[in-house]
This record gives structure tokens, sequence and C-alpha cells, in this order.
């Protein structure tokens, strides 16, 4: 068990120190004085060092193992990236230095708007939001801020029950009120089912393409079509870009506004939960209420606009999550357009593998071809009380993060696995062998072993109940 | 599975026990089983009005949140502030000790108790 | 590069198992009419070759020495903060959400916790949030939900990035933003909170140091704000903590910053984190991830991701945000950086702040033409100047000596007409302040 910081501090040794080269005089009156004790630890650096490369060595992470996180597309992320998000000419820039002192920032900047609008189809980019479910909430605020400007007041959002979360809430937070949609067996949208609910109070529908459970939409330009004919819009998740890259865009296919989520399909880091970023695109009818600064190019030099007066505003301080784009920026110049088209096509490729080795023995709720992503509900084939939770533990003692469990909502017991574009056929078949061996045999012949796991881990099983009845929320006895 | 004979039932598994003009509300035997151990609830203000089928407390487990309708409408006259403390009350005696609040209505609101479930009715829903 | 596996082999193996002759077969269900042309997007460069593309736009970046700060703030970062966040273990890694083999960072965001309540005096911090302009936000939609109230105060020295981020949060929210106006000392009087609350405010929202650099009478402003029943929030820069009133001992309700001084580079003020921290009884209302402390089978200690039902993968369009992918990898940076100093270390950063920064109020309030704006008021590491010169014509001088003067605050409202903000952080050297003063004085 690693120490927690509190009790290797014995206050006798610190990690940094800091000399002051003035004499100055200063007064800080007895009433704005900080009478309590700052609670710190003070420890060296070297045992500072130990701790904190001890914990990560408590981490599985894509640089150890393979990381089958459906819908979270946790793909390769390249090193050359992470050495340019390092440069200082890019980190220690001041948001408010003027703009022709930071031309580099703001070049890549525009030139990843551009890029995101070729391949998503859109016509326009704002790259100010900080992740997936910060880019949705924009993009709603825009769809609001679009109906209040032609004066027609369209208060609902409809959100298929197959959704990711952040869909309600997101749509909840900018102020809508969401009609839930039931979609079919395998995550799709019944045409005539949608129709029902598109009232002349629906301001926008919230589409995952290809949906949670790896589906492409096949009647996406009749949907398209009634929605537009309804006079609402469509929004498109960007969380399953990956698969479409090269071969679809979201533009093409009818959508008015969406977010993409720089972590997942343009490979940056996920960091642990951040920081990400959810750049947000519109048709150009849509192109005045996007958040300020717009970054602009003016006889050869970049600009920062923030004399929008349609715009929703800014959702953040700044221009947006910088490192994270800078090192998008550089993913897709390594790979050019025909890289991108190649990493949907291998992404689409591998899942298809993985379901054809699973699909004859576990269910499969979406039939047997899927995109980039596929959704088992193993309830069926497995053994002596075990549930999906136990499988995805015992993966963990096999040396694989699990997949995502217990989503989408509308599969029981529902596995959801994404091996993305960057993983081997060697790879792929050792996991699907395992994962195999755990729903197939081991549940049936060692379920207490499965429903026991994980135990090669740094902890077993945790008590998620005591930890929410009583919670420990930071060191006790300070 | 308990499901005593004095009390009705509701569709979405409140059990009321009705004495006068107040109506006490709980989760259902079978309803804390499925919710499995509650970690968390969240009440009604004392005095604030509820309406037949909404939302009047949350009840939390570790990977759900479940609202809990009022089967009538009136008035909030108590609330269990025990389970707050102790939400685990709910899954050891979710007829008792876990209750979680009172409902006073008036004489018109007393017909939508004929709406509600006998122990049989409710055996038999689920 | 495209990172994708080259094995010709595998791939013709894989394509038998599935009976297709491309990978374009299993593109069927996009129907043509709707398939995208080649994209036209440039690119397709090795590793050597995107070093040289990078190097060159870097170039078009100018670094400067800072004298700037406004939110983002020029601070030392030690070694020990970047070695840790280069971890792969680290940075590769997804939200934690199997506890099981996610505890390095879980143990990480539960310290990061532990001295985010340490410094800020309060009970309980999220996990982190994207920035401070959106945890002041947050801040005020916890205020919203918990009271019922419709009304929020807004210090007008608040952050401006921060207003105006507010203002987008709220504007399809049944609730009013009222401006509360800074006294002629450039501080928010505790009369003008009492006039302006009343039995529908929700919040008191406060920035101490402001964002003109003054630090608040944040005691006072706080009791006025719970005479009202009115959430006092505190928005804190915390570094200044090493020195000044931390929320928990002047009674904040809600203490939310950005967390960019704690070992997170300027990068163009992006990528930073925002900290949020409640009193007891708040916690379930909180937004962001919570992490706990709990036990394994065996008895053994081990953290989780905890109160989760307050979150959009669970509630949903009830969630008390939707928040999901927040800024762990800045939170641990952050967490990193508090751990090596001890009490006494964080207690002379922030004093060294004080100490340059007055260095510096005292030597540009003597130069020809300079006067301070606020003589007499106590500040952290930053301080307003007003000058009968051209600022423009200022900064233009220092850029050419590659530093980056004062923010120009002509955007700021009457009161600060030809005023400008100063800022001076550890980082600044004698040699430098001296030369900051030299050329103002040539100007």
């Amino acid at each position: 068990m690693e120490k927690l910081l509190n009790e290797l501090s014995s206050q006798s040794g610190f990690a940094y120190d800091i000399k002051c080269d003035v004499e100055a005089d200063f007064s800080i009156p007895e009433n704005l004085k900080r009478k309590s004790d700052l609670g710190l630890p003070g420890i060296a650096e070297n045992d500072l060092l130990r701790h904190f490369t001890n914990l990560s060595r408590k981490n599985y992470a894509l640089s150890t193992v393979f990381y089958p996180l459906g819908s979270c597309t946790m793909k390769y992320n390249p090193l050359i990236n992470e050495r340019i998000a390092k440069y200082d000419a890019f980190n220690s820039i001041h948001p408010c230095q003027p703009a022709e002192t930071m031309q580099g920032i703001l070049e890549i900047m525009h030139g990843l708007e551009k890029d995101l609008c070729e391949i998503s189809g859109m016509d326009n980019f704002s790259l100010q939001p900080a992740a997936g479910a910060h880019g949705e909430f924009t993009g709603l605020l825009i769809i609001a801020a679009h109906f209040r400007s032609i004066k027609q007041k369209r208060t609902k959002i409809i959100v298929p029950d197959s959704a990711h979360g952040t869909n309600p809430a997101s749509a909840a937070f900018a102020g809508f009120e969401i009609v839930p949609l039931k979609s079919e067996p395998d995550g799709s949208i019944d045409v005539s089912k949608l129709k029902e609910v598109l009232t002349n109070e629906v301001a926008a529908i919230m589409l995952t393409v290809p949906n949670t459970l790896g589906v492409f939409e096949s009647k996406m330009r009749e949907i398209a079509k009634a929605v537009h004919e309804n006079g609402s819009l469509l929004y498109y998740d960007g969380a399953n870009l990956n698969a479409l890259m090269g071969f679809a865009r979201p533009g093409d296919l009818g959508f008015d506004v969406m977010h993409i989520n720089l972590h997942k399909t343009f490979s940056t880091p996920h960091g642990g939960g951040g920081p990400g970023s959810g750049p947000v695109g519109v048709k150009s009818f849509l192109e005045r209420f996007l958040p300020v600064p717009r970054v602009e190019k003016k006889n050869k030099k970049y600009v920062l606009n923030y004399k929008k007066t349609k715009s929703i505003g800014a959702v953040k301080s700044f221009f947006g999550n910088f490192p994270v784009i800078l090192r998008a920026y550089a993913y897709i110049k390594a790979l050019g357009g025909n890289g991108l088209k190649n990493a949907s096509a291998q992404a689409v490729l591998n899942a298809n593998y993985m379901l054809a080795k699973f699909k004859d023995k576990i269910n499969v709720p979406a039939g047997t071809r899927c995109m980039h992503e596929f959704v088992l509900s193993p309830k069926a084939a497995l053994g002596g009380g075990v549930r999906t939770l136990d499988v995805a533990k015992r993966l963990l003692d096999y040396g694989y993060y699990a997949p995502t469990v217990y989503f989408p909502l509308i599969v029981e017991e529902a596995v959801m696995i994404e091996p993305t574009e960057t993983e081997s056929k060697e790879t792929l078949d050792k996991f699907i062998e395992t994962l195999n061996k755990i729903i197939l045999e081991e549940s049936v012949n060692e379920p207490q072993k499965v429903k026991d796991a994980p135990s090669n881990t740094p902890v077993t099983r945790l008590n998620e109940v005591e930890a929410a009845r009583n919670p420990i929320l930071k060191w006790k006895n300070r | 599975m308990n499901i005593p004979e004095d009390l009705k039932f509701t569709k979405t598994h409140e059990w009321v026990k009705i004495e006068g003009n107040k109506a006490t509300v709980g989760i259902t035997d079978f309803a804390q089983h499925e919710i499995t151990d509650v970690v968390h609830v969240e009440l009604p203000e004392i005095s604030k009005g509820v309406i037949k089928a909404q939302p009047a407390a949350v009840i939390e487990s570790v990977k759900s949140a479940f609202d809990i309708y009022s089967p009538v409408t009136g008035k909030i006259s108590a609330v269990n502030e025990e389970v707050l403390g102790s939400p685990e009350l709910i899954n050891q005696d979710p007829y008792g000790k876990g209750f979680l609040f009172t409902v006073e209505f008036t004489e018109t609101e007393n017909n939508e108790l004929t709406a509600l479930l006998s122990a049989e009715d409710y055996k038999k829903l689920i | 590069m495209d990172y994708t596996p080259k094995n010709k082999h595998d791939k013709q193996k894989m394509f038998d198992v599935l009976g297709i002759k491309s990978e374009e077969d299993l593109f069927d269900s996009i129907p043509v009419e709707s398939r995208a042309k080649p994209l036209n997007v440039s690119g397709g460069h090795t590793e050597q070759e995107l070093l040289e593309h990078f190097k060159n736009i870097a170039a078009k970046n100018k670094t400067l020495v800072s004298f700037r700060g406004a939110g983002i703030y020029d601070h030392y970062i030690p070694s020990l903060v970047g070695e840790i966040t280069s971890r792969s273990e680290f940075w590769t890694a997804y939200t934690p959400y199997q506890a099981e083999a996610s505890q390095g960072t879980l143990q990480a965001i539960f310290e990061y916790q532990s001295m985010i309540c340490a410094l800020t005096g309060m009970d309980v911090s999220n996990a982190s949030l994207y920035d401070g302009a959106t945890a002041a936000a947050e801040a005020a939609l916890l205020a919203l939900r918990v009271s019922g109230r419709k009304k929020i105060l807004v210090s007008s020295g608040l952050n401006p990035e921060y207003i105006k981020t507010l203002k987008t949060y709220l504007q399809n929210f049944d609730a009013k933003i009222v401006l509360l106006d800074l006294s002629p000392n450039g501080t928010v009087e505790k009369a003008t909170v009492d006039a302006s609350s009343d039995g529908d405010t929700a919040a008191v929202i406060v920035q101490s140091p402001n964002y003109f650099g003054i630090v608040e009478d944040m005691q006072g402003l706080s009791e006025t704000a719970k005479e009202k029943n009115a959430l006092f929030t505190a928005v804190v820069n915390p570094v200044s903590l090493g020195v000044f009133q931390a929320p928990g001992e002047y009674g904040a309700d809600i203490a939310v910053g950005e967390g960019q001084p704690l070992g997170i580079p300027l990068s163009a003020g992006g990528a930073t984190f925002g900290f949020m921290a409640v009193r007891k009884g708040l916690e379930w209302k909180m937004p962001g991830r919570i992490v706990g402390q709990t036990t394994d089978k065996n008895g053994k200690r081990g953290f989780v991701l905890t109160l989760q039902s307050r979150e959009q993968h669970i509630r949903r369009e009830k969630a008390t945000s939707n928040i999901c992918t927040n800024a762990s990898l800045n939170a641990l940076a952050a967490c990193v950086y508090m751990s090596g100093w001890g009490n006494g270390g964080f207690k002379k950063l922030a004093e060294t702040n004080i100490s340059k920064a007055s260095y510096a109020f005292g030597k540009i309030k003597n130069i020809d033409g300079f006067k301070a704006k606020f003589e007499h008021s106590v500040f952290f590491n930053e301080f307003v100047i007003e000058t009968a010169k051209d600022i423009k014509k200022i900064n233009k001088a220092l850029i050419k000596n590659a530093f980056l003067g004062p923010l120009d605050l002509s955007g700021s409202g009457k009161q600060f007409k030809n005023c400008m903000l100063f800022c001076v952080t550890e980082q600044r050297t004698k040699g430098e302040i001296d030369k900051l003063v030299e050329i103002l004085a040539k100007v």
C-alpha cells in the first residue's frame, strides 16, 4: 500500500525552495492574514519522486496495456505530439500577448479549424470548448440562440435512450426540456417513432453516428429530411467520428451542429480524465453564434475577433485548450487525408474482426457487422451467477483494461468494445481468446474465481457502497 | 418477498399507509432489493406541496438514482430524517424505520387513494 | 505516418475471416450518395518533417518576459512536476472507471482534493473542472440549485473572462446576474452587497485578490452575504492563500478559482484547470468527479470515484453538471506542485510574490508621469498604475525589449481610464524589474 502524502510528511524536507532577491517593505493588516495552518506536506524531492512514480505504477494505461474501452477511442497517443507540445515557444505564451507575438499559436488554431471543416463537412469551427460535453453545451446554446434570433419558441431536444449521458445533461444545462426517444434494439432510430415526437416545440435532435451500438444510421437521410421539414436542427455527437473519417461527413449527412472530441478521434492523450478538447462545428447559417474570440486571417496575419454581436459569448477563458489543439493538429499533419481514411478503415476492420470471433458464441444485439465498435450482451452465455461487472474485473487480472460495461443502457449486461486502429491482430487475438475464456469457460467452471476478481491488481474489489455512505473525501486528521 | 397486507401500493413500488388524512410513504421490499444498497436519500422539505405521481424524493445507489413518486396530492407533514444519515435503514427495514415521508391531504384529494393497489394486486404486479 | 499495423499477411487473414476483399466492404451500410469525397487535408509527414514543420510555426511566437497576469500567471514550475506528468502511466490512462486498475490516478486525485481543502480551508473538493471561469459559472449554478433563488450578485472585480463565461452559462436560465460596483478604493463594499441582496439572492460571488490585484475584506463580505442567506462564493488565487485569509476561515460556502498558478504553464491560457471546494453539506450538490477513500475485500485502503449518482452518466438530465472529461492531468500537476513546498516554503512563495510586486510598485509609481491608482490598497502580485503617457506606446517599447508589459485597462470602464495592470511574480528578477522601470522612465 502506498502511503498518503500526509503520512509521509515529517515537515523535515522540502522539494522546492525559493530566494527573494529584492527587499521591499509591505505589511498585511491582521484581519486579512491567514491564521490557520496551511496543512501542506513537507517532503524531500527524492521521496516525492518515489511516491508519485510508485503511484503511476498502480495505473493500467494505454502505454502498458490494451484498452478496448468502448466509446472512448483509446488509440495510440503519438510521442512526437508530446515533444512538440513541450516547445517553450508554445508553452510560455501568455493569452493576453498581442496577436502579432503569437502568430504561431493562431496559425495552428486557424489550420485545425480548416482541417476539421474538411473532415466533418461543416463550414466553421470554434476550438474553445474544453471537452466533449462542453462542446455539446456550446452547440446547444448556439441552437437556442438561432431559434431566439428567428423568434421561434422551441424548448425541446430529442435524445435517444441509447445516447451518452452527457447529451441529456448538456441539453438541460442549455435550458432545454428533454424528449426521450426509444431506439430500436440495434440502437437505430425508427423514423415513424421519431415523427411522433417531432412537434413544433422541438429545437433539435441529438444523434451519435454510428450509434452507441456501433451501427451506422442507415435511414440518416430520411431522418434529416423529417427533422429539417419540421424546422428543427440536427446535432451530431462526435464521440464516434473515428468510424467515418474519409468515408462520410456529418455535414453531408444533414447535421447542422456538431462537436468533436480531439482526445478521442484525434489521438490526444486522455490524461486520466482530461484535459480534453471539444471543438464545435456549425453550418454557415449558424457561424455568427459561435463563441468569441474567433481566429481570422487578414492581410496574411492572424487576428482575434471579439466583435461578434450575435455570438453566444465565451464558454471558458481565452481560446481553448491550446496544448490539446496543437497535438491534434500535429496528428492530422502526420496522417494527412489518406492516413485519416486509413485510420478509420483499420478501426472498422479491427472491430469487425473481433466481432466475427465473438458472434457465434455470445449474443450480439446489433447484428453481425459493425462500424468501429460493437456491443456484446453475454447474459445468456455466462454461468454461475457471474455478471458483466465480474467479467470486467477478471479481465484486469489478465492484464487488460476492461471494456465499457453497462452502456448503452438499452443492452442488458452490455460489454462495449472499441479496439481502435492502432492495435495489431496479435493483440486482438490474445484479447479475444481471453474474453471468450472468461465468459464461456471460467464463468461456468470457476464462477467464484471470476466473482472474486481481480486479484492481481494493487487492490481487490473496492467497497463503493461504504465510500458513498460514509464519504472520506480528503486526508483524515487534517 | 415481504408485502404487508395492511398497506396500499403503487405501480412505481411505493407503499402507502393511510391514517386519517395522512399518508406515510416508503419503498417496498421488492424495490429496495432491486435498487440494492441505498447510499443517499433526498427528501422534500416539510410543508412543501406534492402532486400525485410526481417525484417527491430521490433514492440513490452507487450506480443509479431513482425518483420516488408521491402516491397522493397534498402537503409534506413529516420526513424521516434518520434515513439521511443512515440510508441503509431503507434496505434493512423498508416498511418501518426506512419510511420516507408523510403527506397530509384534504378531503377532495382523498379519492385519489382508491386508485392504489392492494397487497394482492401488488404481488401480481411484481 | 498513420500508426496502424502494417503486416499485410495479418490483414489478409482478417479479410478472409470476414469474407471481404477490402475494408471498403465494411462500409456498405453508408449509402453511396452519402459517401465522402477524398479529404483535402495536407499531411502524411514523418516525425522528422513534423519536428521541422512545428519548429517553424513555433518560431512565429515570441517568448517574452512577462509583467502581465490578469488570470494567467508566470510562476516557476519545479522539475518534479514535469517528470511526474510526463509518466505515460498517468498521461495515457483514461478516467479511472475501473478503480482497481487506476489506483495511481485515484490516489493522486484524492491527495489533490486533500491539499485543495487544506489551502482553501474548505471541507470537500472535487477532482477539477475545466478552468477558473467555468468553475465560477458552475458555482453560480450550484447556488441556484441549492437555494431555489434566482439572483446572482457578482463583483465587478471578478475577472472579465469569468463574467463573460458566467453570462454565457446562465443565458437560458431563469436567473439574473447583478454586477456590484467597485468603490473608489477598487473594492466591493459591504454596503453595496447589503443594498443589492434580497430574499431572492442565491449567491454573492467575490474575487480576492480581485481582477485589479486588490485583496478584499472577505470576512465582512461573507458575513453580509450570510445575513441574506445567500451562498458566499470566493474566487481565489491559490498561491495567495499562503499568506491571505482562506475561504474556510471567513465562512465561504463555495471556493473556486483558476488552478494554473499551481504548476501549469501559460500555454496561451488553455488547458489549465479549475478547482472547486465547498463546505460540508453541499457535496451531494457539487458538479464533477469526486474521489473517496474506502477499503477492498481484504480491508486494504483504496480509492474510488464516489457520490456518482450526481453525475451525467447516471442522472442524465437531472445531473448536477454535464461535465465528464475534466482536467485530471493538470490536477495531478497541481498535486505534485502543492506537495513539495511544505508550509514554510509555500508561505515564502506567496511572500516573495508580494515582495517583488511591492518592490516594482514602489519604483514604478515614483516614475515621472506614473502614479499608484490605489495607493493604500493591499495587493498580492498585481497592482494598477495610472499614467498620463500613451499605454500603447509603453507596451510597444517593452515588446522591443522582449518584455510583455502591463495590461491596458482602458476597456474596464471609466474608473480605469489611463490605467494599466502590472503583474510581478517570483519569476521576475531584480534585474528584470529594474530594466522595466528604466524602459518605462524613457517612454
